[in-house]
């Protein structure tokens, strides 16, 4: 058992590298922060939309749900905050100096879980150290900071998370829409990615359009007060209007093909699912981005995640994700999956 | 030179019948003298939901209709009586797509390349053969792979302008391939791509794209027309009236190519109420057909086993 499982988390190893081809980080420094950020003032395009155009990217400590090191506390305290800053500002200095496995302070394979923050975490290095704050928890609501799964949700997570890197992997139907090439679905597109999470915001009169890097998910947004279409699409159908400097974009119309079993149960999508995503800057180099939740097939509550998401410097690229061409993974898997079954 | 608009559109008329009368001669450009509306930032407005409406996909040269995509030779006919002189069919739709009947045919066209020839290097001439009597098994869009450039601006989809300052973007709907195309100075290609390193910028009317960076694995049709890593395209998006582009995309590859070659076509705008584009997330699409057979139970045959 031991030996099949290291076999095929070996191979999802792989299908990660094939899918970071080529999301390298190119952004050494950021910005010195503006010293004078009161003196700031939200940008207008020539056609007087307020500016979000550039490339964002999250690259803050705090995790969605709140740990139960933390329950009942939507904040840290000041010392927590600069101790969690110190150990990131160590970890970018390993990882600068190239340690193996310095994500999580490990400094050999050995020593480091395949699963979680592994060695191959370096796709994920920001290129310096992330941001600490005191937000406990991205979930502000419900206030424990936790997702309301349904029953049925909070089973189907833990058997998707049991079943992930071990399988059984028996058809190309398996792995989940990621390993697919397809998306990860809209929920996380503006602060997650595991190879990297870069959006390039471009504006044009009418519309707001984000270019996800991974698996190069595009939102064409019309922000001048279309309507919804009704045709379900992967992700989903946007549309958007401005509340003063604000963007509020309404997401329905999802498709109902990401909610299986083996799907990543917290954003997947189905028919029932209801985005409201809100986007403030807040700062020259920072943009507060709120997304509500709701699906009552998988959450038995809406939730809303406040998210403060960073503006890297203008020369950022961000680059060709040709996940599919090179998904080798998939083949291997399945193949891999073949050679299990035949020795059993 | 400001033209009033009810002249402008005069020209076009002149200038499309001028087009149509001289075959394959590049005179868009010179033959029409519109000045396109502005964006806020001065530069042409070429915002909007555009499409090829031609046969280029299949095949960028002049090509008569035919049966199928993939053909077959007709097994040899028995033979006939003396004096009689049987139908035989030339070539058949292969068994593969032969289900598909009229909706699989090939519809004929004139051609996009200007003077019709590709001017292949022997070795190359003949790759090009090998890969149109292959098709089924080599076109990369039969796999959904990123289309390259200049294949998508004429694959049968629409593709969106998003017209920023500093960055344009081309949204294509097959496979949501998207284009990011500089207008900023943004250095040299950092690598291969299937849709190459896109970099922009105005020469009067016309926005000019200089794309490289490819990764020679891209088609420009479905008759297996190719180039190698060298590829060198620039584009030319030239306005010709508020519903009208024209696009000219010259196309160097010392690899494959004796000499540069140029395609031209027109762009049209889609002139529905508040176009969108719409999803084409074909991966899902073609995973049967690239994986089916490689599990433990292909979902093509039904049921999971045990």
């Amino acid at each position: 058992m031991k030996r099949r499982r290291v076999f095929v988390v070996g191979i999802l190893v792989g299908a990660i590298l094939v899918g970071a081809v080529v999301s390298i980080v190119t952004t050494p420094e950021l910005p010195e922060t503006s010293t004078n950020v009161e003196a700031w003032m939200q940008p207008h395009t020539a056609w007087g939309d307020p500016d979000f155009q550039g490339v964002w990217r999250y690259e803050a400590t705090i995790p969605l749900e709140r740990p139960r090191e933390y329950e009942g506390r939507a904040f840290l305290t000041d010392e927590e905050v600069e101790d969690i800053a110190r150990v990131e500002q160590e970890l970018s200095a390993n990882r600068l100096a190239g340690f193996e496995g310095a994500a999580v302070g490990r400094r050999t394979l050995s020593e480091s879980p395949i699963r979680g923050n592994e060695y191959n975490s370096f796709w994920q290095y920001h290129g310096r150290a992330r941001q600490a704050y005191r937000q406990t928890s991205l979930i502000t609501d419900p206030p424990n900071g936790r997702l309301p799964y349904t029953e049925d949700a909070r089973q189907a997570a833990a058997r998707s998370t049991a079943r992930y890197g071990v399988g059984p992997y028996e058809s190309y139907l398996d792995p989940d829409t990621g390993e697919r090439c397809l998306t990860d679905g809209v929920t996380a597109t503006m602060w997650q990615g595991p190879n990297g999470g870069h959006n390039r915001i471009v504006q044009s009169p009418g519309y707001v359009t984000i270019v996800h890097e991974e698996y190069q998910d595009r939102r064409i947004i019309p922000v001048d007060g279309g309507s919804h279409r009704g045709i379900p699409q992967w992700l989903g159908d946007s549309v958007g209007h401005w509340e003063g400097d604000t963007l509020v974009v309404e997401t329905t119309n999802f498709s109902n093909k990401m909610h299986y079993e083996w799907a990543n149960i917290w954003t997947r999508v189905s028919d029932t699912l209801r985005l409201v995503e809100r986007f403030q800057r807040v700062g020259p180099d920072t943009m507060e981005y709120t997304i509500t939740v709701d699906d009552p097939k998988t959450f038995t509550t809406p939730w809303t995640a406040v998210v403060p998401i960073l503006r890297l410097p203008d020369n950022t690229q961000i680059y060709e994700y040709a996940c599919h061409e090179g998904n080798y993974a998939l083949s291997n898997i399945l193949s891999a999956g073949r050679a299990i079954a035949a020795d059993e | 030179m400001q033209q009033g608009p009810q002249r402008s559109s005069v020209t076009v008329v002149t200038a499309v019948a001028a087009v149509i009368v001289v075959y394959g001669s590049p005179l868009w450009g010179q033959a029409v003298d519109y000045v396109a509306p502005r964006t806020v930032a001065g530069w042409p407005d070429l915002n909007g939901v555009w499409q090829a409406l031609n046969t280029a996909n299949y095949d960028i040269q002049a090509h008569p209709a035919r049966p199928a995509l993939a053909l077959v030779p007709a097994p040899p006919s028995t033979t006939a009586p003396p004096g009689t002189d049987w139908a035989i069919p030339g070539e058949l739709p292969a068994p593969a797509v032969r289900a598909l009947g009229a909706v699989g045919g090939v519809p004929a066209g004139e051609g996009v390349v200007v003077g019709n020839e590709i001017p292949y290097q022997p070795w190359a001439a003949l790759i090009k053969q090998e890969n149109a009597e292959n098709w089924l098994e080599r076109d990369p869009e039969i796999k959904c792979y990123l289309p390259g450039v200049p294949r998508a601006t004429y694959m049968p989809y629409p593709f969106q302008i998003l017209q920023g300052v500093d960055k344009i973007l081309i949204a294509y709907e097959f496979a949501g391939a998207t284009r990011t195309i500089h207008m900023d100075d943004v250095g040299n290609s950092p690598g291969p791509t299937w849709m190459g390193w896109s970099r922009g910028r105005w020469e009067g009317e016309t926005l000019v794209v200089d794309v490289t960076g490819f990764n020679g694995q891209t088609w420009f049709d479905r008759a297996g027309n190719f180039h190698s890593d060298a590829l060198h395209v620039t584009e030319r998006y030239t306005p010709i009236s508020p519903n009208h582009l024209i696009y000219e995309a010259t196309i160097e590859d010392p690899n494959v190519f004796t000499e540069s070659w140029t395609i031209e076509m027109p762009l049209y705008r889609r002139l529905e109420t508040d176009k969108r584009l719409l999803e084409y997330e074909c991966v899902e699409f073609v995973e049967q057909l690239m994986y089916g057979e490689l599990g433990v139970f292909d979902p093509a045959d039904g049921q999971r086993g045990e």
